[in-house]
């Protein structure tokens, strides 16, 4: 029991690390290209590791098989929403950031 | 262990509210796209912490159909401003 708790206490930490690295990635970087890397890591690794993490807390049980389908969708809807919005934006031609651009704001 | 996951989940909202600035300001369309979408993983995580501090259960399956609700609304917005209409995409 006790040893449960600090299992799913340790993954919900490192998730809720992702997801603030992902705030401040989508925050600071340059262009869009470049914000939709952390975007995606923080939506795949920082919410997969709280789900995970509440799977390890609740147990075995019917919730943890709709958990497990959260994530499996998750891992899969985070890497097409992220490839559709950066090809909608090479498409549309967004000009890409280098190394003497300013940064957009 | 209530108390943990009330705290995890306050800190997850407050990144959402701070992802909402990239929302409100992106200089272009695909980036207030890219807001909203992360916007909604972070609402979708916090309902599901939110299940487990009150242990409501039915909570979890509003927070399937707010992932596959964010799913489709970021492909279809994005599919829409390549394509510039509803037309299929050569």
């Amino acid at each position: 029991m006790m040893a449960r708790d600090i299992i799913a206490g340790i993954l919900c930490a490192v998730g809720t690390f992702f997801f603030i690295l992902g705030t401040t990635g989508l925050l600071r970087l340059p262009d869009v290209f470049s914000r939709l890397h952390p975007s995606t890591k923080c939506d795949t690794l920082g919410g997969c590791s709280v789900l995970i993490g509440l799977m390890v807390h609740s147990g075995f049980s019917f919730d943890t098989l709709k958990l497990l389908l959260i994530v499996a969708f998750l891992l899969v809807s985070s890497a097409t929403c992220g490839h559709a919005i950066g090809r909608s934006a090479f498409v549309k031609g967004i000009p890409i950031w280098k190394k003497g651009l300013e940064r957009e704001e | 262990m209530h108390n943990y996951l009330l705290a995890v989940a306050i800190i997850i909202a407050l990144n959402a509210f701070i992802c909402l600035y990239r929302a409100v300001r992106g200089p272009t369309i695909q980036d207030r796209v890219l807001g909203v979408n992360i916007v909604g993983t972070k609402t979708l995580i916090t309902i599901v912490l939110i299940t487990y501090i009150f242990s409501e259960v039915h909570f979890l399956d509003i927070a399937m159909v707010y992932a596959l609700l964010n799913f489709v609304v970021t492909v279809a917005v994005s599919r829409y401003l390549e394509t510039e209409g509803w037309r299929e995409a050569g």
